[in-house]
């Protein structure tokens, strides 16, 4: 078990302190992928991560599949590590006044469960109808070709999930049987849901702030948040 | 109907043409999003009855339609749609812009792929403000649009120009 | 700001064109029928490029994208109070339930729970808005294979339905009444018997379209055997809702994870129906209905008094970390991945819509099937633009 790099056991508390059923499918993830498997992140009761190596992903979703057992295909998307380079895109006083910050600060680029090394992150989800257990799988996209091996031969639903991610984070997936658009109009340009592309509306028209902060019920209005 | 285009048209035959063309206005429904089923509810329920306003909902096309209500969020994948279809529509035609998807953009007023306001791509007649508005809301706007109507002067309308279809 | 000229117009047009000609990957002499994106049979904006050979079709192709309105994008600059106004909007036919599985994912980062009679009347107004989303189902496939007659029922109905959402929440479309720790507001005086008059109505509506349609021959000739899905396929396009149960997969996220809401108190069955073809589809649906329906009757009872707002602060940040929360949905399974950073706004939201999946399958479901068919597995399946386009 050389593998797991974070077993998260805070929360045991009441749920079963060790949860026998997703410590076995990251087991059988290891035993099939070997050194693909490189973090897992365990909230036992509730939820599964896995990180694989770019390599492995093909092979993820075969074992996920067949060997796991997870056969329902519930998404597939990315995930953009990189810190927006226009803050949260309001340049209203009250906006910053909330945020304490100057709103363009440049940040570190950090990663979230199951750590990360590259920009973009493939993030899936598989699920078992009959256990009723899930896992999450994530993989880091290589910055230089940004190009993934397809799950379309695996599970029919990638086709448009992979088109999705394809059209909105410019990710490549070979052996893809139609990579092409799937929402936007043939002639736009630019990927939308990267974190450096901008929202020209935002831009050129001033956010128009917080209004009202409405109260919340039983709470008196005076108590100035946190 | 050449009196028509000339202008000279005696303003008791105005006002008459301009209380017939009133009730009877043949509306296509445009339905893009939420606003489409509150447009369903208006002109499709019991509820609501629109005929009762003298507007019949079920042109098969818009060739056969004076009206047409654009209800929901316009994106620019859809803009030349609707642009097709308002060429489509004879003369005299008018617009209803349902929704603030609609009217402005509304939720989406900074989205990449929203055309914020439909009137940016036709002429519109009504705006009816609400997200979405109700089917009373809907039914307040026909009226509206049905007194701009009665009081319009048709060689001001009409300028004559030879329909178009692509 | 985003005016199109008459030059850009002319680019659009001519990439569409494009797009159909490309589209189809089939070289057979046949013709290309496009349906959509405005068309009475799709009920919606989707646009389906279909090869016929014949009457047979041949190769469909869905052009998704004409709602497309960019919700993942415009979450990550709105405050998470702000988010929840904005995806009322996915799935607007029953906009309470778009709202619950976002505060839940919300509320396992901020490790608050709402208290237990903010969760029943949560678990109240979902199913209600199941009910009010689902009716619609009922009386539109029948307009689909040429009965007018249900969806007059079914505006008729579902009516009541939202007049109860609109005097609980005051929005009868958009809601937007869930909070981050609880709710707006309790429920008004006089609703709860309200509510159980509504049901009734609501059961006589089931039992009148059980009787016009269900045993109806024309309906069964239409339906019966079209548009089969077998569960394995069902899976792998990851299905979900109605669409899967009606596959013979029983599965359901209100009996199996009911995370934060009160469906595990309560007595209630999940429907499946062994054939998978359009017929299965619409029996389950409407065996639904009525469950929606007895779960709020035994809500209205079971209500536990006590506060509806958890305490939590007034300006939200939610910690960092990553959750994944899911709901059965009316459409099926409706999940958000919530990335946060620590922030007032979410890093990135994954918006894990259910009809993006249930659409997916076209391509491999119409291959072969006539034409007129296809209106009628467009209307089984049971899609809003919203929730594919997102």
């Amino acid at each position: 078990m050389s593998h797991l790099s974070s077993t998260d056991t805070d929360e045991a508390g009441d749920a079963a302190a060790t949860d026998e059923l997703r410590t076995g499918l990251v087991e059988g993830l290891v035993n099939e992928l070997q050194d693909g498997v490189v973090a897992s992140h365990l909230l036992p009761g509730r939820d599964l991560w896995v990180r694989v190596t770019a390599e492995a992903w093909d092979a993820a979703g075969r074992v996920g599949r067949d060997v796991l057992r997870c056969s329902y295909f519930c998404y597939l998307s990315v995930i953009d590590w990189l810190p927006s380079p226009f803050g949260r895109s309001m340049d209203s006083s009250v906006d910053n006044i909330l945020e304490h910050v100057a709103a363009k600060d440049p940040e570190p680029m950090t990663h979230g469960v199951t750590g990360g090394e590259t920009r973009f992150q493939l993030l899936a989800r598989l699920y078992d109808v009959e256990r009723h257990v899930g896992v999450n799988f994530k993989a880091d996209v290589p910055d230089d070709t940004l190009t993934m091996a397809t799950w379309t031969k695996h599970f029919g639903g990638a086709n448009w999930h992979e088109r999705e991610a394809f059209e909105m984070f410019g990710i490549t997936f070979a052996g893809h049987p139609s990579l092409r658009k799937l929402y936007l109009p043939g002639d736009f340009e630019g990927y939308p849901l990267r974190k450096d592309f901008p929202l020209l509306s935002r831009m050129v028209r001033p956010w128009p702030g917080i209004v009202d902060v409405e109260g919340m019920p039983g709470v008196a209005d005076d108590d100035g948040g946190e | 109907m050449g009196l028509v285009e000339s202008g000279k048209l005696p303003k008791p035959l105005t006002k008459l043409l301009n209380i017939s063309r009133k009730y009877s206005m043949w509306v296509y429904q445009w339905g893009l999003a939420c606003c489409a089923i509150e447009m369903g509810a208006a002109f499709g329920s019991p509820r609501y009855d629109v005929m009762r306003l003298g507007v019949i909902p079920f042109p098969a096309s818009p060739r056969q339609a004076d009206l047409v209500v654009v209800s929901g969020t316009v994106t620019d994948k859809m803009a030349p749609a609707i642009r097709r279809l308002y060429e489509q529509m004879p003369e005299p035609k008018y617009v209803i812009s349902m929704g603030s998807c609609a009217n402005c953009g509304g939720p989406y007023w900074d989205s990449y792929s929203v055309t914020k306001g439909v009137d940016q791509i036709i002429p519109v007649d009504v705006y009816v403000p609400g997200c979405p508005p109700r089917p009373e809301a809907l039914l307040e706007g026909i009226v509206l649009l049905q007194e701009m109507v009665a009081n319009e002067d048709m060689a001001a309308k009409w300028k004559g120009e030879p329909l178009v279809v692509n | 700001m985003t005016a199109i000229s008459e030059r850009q117009q002319r680019a659009y047009i001519a990439s569409q064109a494009a797009d159909m000609r490309v589209n189809v990957e089939l070289e057979t002499e046949g013709m290309t029928l496009n349906i959509g994106p405005q068309h009475p049979a799709t009920h919606g904006t989707l646009r389906i490029i279909v090869k016929l050979d014949g009457e047979q079709v041949v190769a469909a192709d869905p052009v998704p994208g004409y709602m497309h309105r960019g919700y993942e994008k415009l979450t990550e600059v709105r405050t998470f109070p702000q988010v929840n106004s904005l995806i009322n909007r996915i799935d607007w036919l029953g906009s309470f339930a778009n709202e619950v599985p976002f505060i839940l994912a919300a509320e396992q980062l901020m490790d608050v729970e709402a208290p237990p009679r903010a969760q029943w009347i949560r678990t109240l107004l979902f199913e209600l808005s199941r009910i009010a989303n689902v009716t619609l189902f009922l009386g539109d496939m029948a307009v689909q294979l040429g009965a007018v007659t249900p969806v007059f029922y079914a505006f008729r109905d579902r009516e009541y339905v939202l007049n109860l959402i609109e005097s609980a929440t005051g929005g009868r479309f958009h809601p937007n009444f869930d909070r981050i720790g609880g709710l707006k507001d309790d429920l008004p005086k006089g609703w709860i018997a309200e509510t159980k008059q509504v049901m009734v109505k609501v059961n006589a509506f089931c039992d009148e379209l059980e009787t016009l349609l269900v045993g109806n021959e024309i309906f069964n000739l239409r339906t019966r055997g079209i548009g089969v899905i077998p569960p394995e396929v069902a899976l792998s396009y990851g299905l979900s809702g109605a669409n899967l149960r009606s596959s013979g997969v029983d599965w359901d996220n209100r009996r199996d994870t009911p995370v934060g809401l009160v469906y595990d108190k309560l007595d209630w069955k999940v429907w499946t129906h062994p054939d998978g073809d359009s017929f299965a589809r619409y029996w389950v649906r409407l065996q639904e209905v009525r469950e929606a329906a007895k779960m709020v009757i035994q809500l209205c009872d079971g209500l536990p008094p006590g506060p509806i707002m958890a305490k939590v602060p007034r300006i939200i940040k939610v910690p960092a970390g990553e959750a994944w929360v899911a709901t059965e949905n009316p459409l099926g399974e409706m999940g958000y991945y919530v990335v946060s950073k620590g922030d007032l706004v979410p890093f990135r939201v994954k918006i894990r819509s259910a009809s993006f999946n249930n659409i997916s399958i076209v391509p491999w479901l119409l291959r072969g099937v006539y034409v007129p068919d296809v209106i009628t597995i467009l209307a089984s399946l049971y899609f809003i633009l919203g929730d594919i386009d997102r």
